[in-house]
């Protein structure tokens, strides 16, 4: 088990009970405590047993609880009852969802070009030239494909392609081993594929979590259809984080050979799926990633990027609610 | 309807007030008030509140009505707030005085502060709680304007993301 602020990580088997106003884990006849106080989310990535009794007391606490399949796939998240919620953003919202979709999914798309430019662009720095076609068209033409717009598909098209050029630019980025030609969603059939999708479901666990703590309506989205998942606003907003935490995690590990084929995926599944190791190594370079501080360029405070994605939720808020301009969290800007 | 709390936070800040009684309260995000709330439920302790409507009252007795604040920070809205309670309770029928009190930083020293209303000061208080019912039925908030205030305050992230 390993721990970092107030998250915990759990890949034994075991079982959750409530003991003394605390959660505890048994597992091989020993019993370890976690006390309600620093913890606000759990993940679960082996079997675990826990009753109905835990379950209120989670959430009594507004804890919520991911749970993962042995492969490391997302399996559900328990999330507690006791929520915020207001009456006036929640009608607020569905409005949106029929007057102003465009303009946040558009935001949103905009905002996953300017942070691929950004990650990117330190590459190019370095002298991979050719990266330089792409990255003016994410710069120049992204944004007014976005603003030509009025049609969410031909808008999922651009952010499509704009996911695609990425990838294939990975091949320039990233050794051999790793080099990827085509994005296969599930299940992933090579170590790469393994690595983005544990990564993206990792992200949208974080960002469920930071949007129970703001009064969205986890499921009305805006880029994504609102029925796709029951937390599809959590795709929406995990977007523009993709570059900045599960991707450059991702080269991060990589490049500096903290995974590598051999020893960090499974060879029995044809290296296609991460092993336990492998899971950790990440999770713990990950965690890194998010809880690594920077000045905020608005607040004028320091913020981590863990927090930078409760402030989307906010800035989200403050569009449906006020009319503030809405855009996403950029990592050129820290803000 | 109006709550001991929405006074106090109208004299405070008015976009707290606007954003709380619209039920975009921040406070949960605090430790100690999560805390407080789970043990709370845990214990099912009974609870000494008098709770009438939209107000909480620490104690009530034939002379005083007693509001306990941790500090002396904001003692306009903490008076603003108790006298609401005076108010309300006039309404009622039931006549008191009130009595403040204000635990310092560390503890150790406490202030005290009585507030009598005469029939005037009631219906003064009354027009009061008319506009802030009035300013409650605006569909925004106003916007934010940094005080000092601010630096402290649960909505800081909020208002000025
Ligand atoms: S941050 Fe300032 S403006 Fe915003 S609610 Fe708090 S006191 Fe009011």
């Amino acid at each position: 088990m390993s721990k970092s602020n107030e998250t915990r990580y759990i890949f034994s088997s075991g079982e959750l009970f409530q003991k003394d106003f605390s959660i505890v884990l048994r597992k091989d006849e020993k019993n370890i405590y976690l006390p309600i106080k620093d913890t606000r989310e759990l993940y679960c990535f082996n079997d675990i047993t826990l009753s109905t009794k835990m379950l209120q007391l989670l959430s009594k606490a507004g804890i919520i609880v991911h749970f993962f399949g042995y492969h490391g796939n997302y399996i559900g998240t328990f999330y507690p009852k006791e929520q915020l919620i207001s009456g006036r953003l929640t009608v607020a919202q569905a409005l949106a969802y029929k007057d102003k979709r465009m303009m946040i999914a558009g935001a949103i798309v905009k905002g996953i070009a300017r942070n691929i430019y950004f990650v990117l662009y330190h590459y190019y720095r370095h002298g991979k030239n050719e990266f330089k076609d792409y990255l003016d068209w994410l710069r120049k033409d992204v944004p007014n494909l976005v603003d030509k717009t009025n049609d969410i598909n031909q808008l999922l098209r651009v952010e499509g392609a704009i996911w695609a050029k990425f990838y294939q630019s990975f091949r320039t980025i990233l050794p051999e081993s790793f080099a990827m030609n085509k994005r296969v969603k599930r299940p992933p059939d090579n170590p790469i594929n393994a690595l983005i999708s544990f990564g993206n479901s990792l992200l949208y666990t974080k960002v469920i979590t930071e949007i129970y703590h703001t009064h969205l309506d986890q499921a009305i989205s805006f880029l994504h259809e609102p029925a796709e998942r029951r937390f599809s606003l959590s795709l929406d907003l995990s977007e523009v984080f993709k570059p900045v935490l599960v991707f450059k995690t991702i080269f991060d590990c990589v490049n500096n050979r903290k995974i590598t084929v051999e020893k960090h995926f499974d060879k029995k599944l044809n290296y296609a799926l991460l092993n336990e190791s492998g899971r950790k190594v990440f999770i713990e370079a990950f965690e890194e990633r998010l809880n690594q501080a920077f000045e905020h360029q608005t607040l004028k405070r320091r913020c981590s990027y863990k927090h930078a994605i409760r402030l989307d939720g906010y800035k989200l808020i403050k569009f449906i609610m006020e009319e503030k301009s809405f855009t996403p969290f950029s990592l050129e800007d820290k803000k | 309807m109006l709550t001991g709390t929405i006074v106090n936070y109208y004299t405070h800040c008015q976009r707290q007030c606007w954003l709380f009684s619209h039920n975009l309260n921040m406070e949960d995000n605090s430790e100690d008030v999560r805390i407080g709330k789970v043990l709370h439920e845990l214990k099912k302790q009974g609870t000494e509140e008098i709770a009438l409507e939209g107000i909480k009252l620490d104690k009530l007795t034939a002379e005083y009505v007693t509001e306990i604040k941790k500090s002396d920070a904001d003692l306009a809205a903490a008076k603003a707030q108790l006298e609401f309670y005076l108010v309300t309770l006039y309404d009622k029928g039931i006549i008191r005085k009130g009595c403040l009190e204000c635990l310092e930083k560390n503890k150790q020293s406490k202030s005290v502060h009585t507030l009598v209303m005469s029939e005037e000061d009631i219906e003064e208080r009354k027009a009061y709680y008319r506009q802030i019912e009035d300013f409650l039925e605006q569909e925004q908030p106003p916007s934010p304007v940094f005080k000092p205030i601010c630096k402290k305050c649960a909505y800081y992230d909020y208002c000025f993301i």
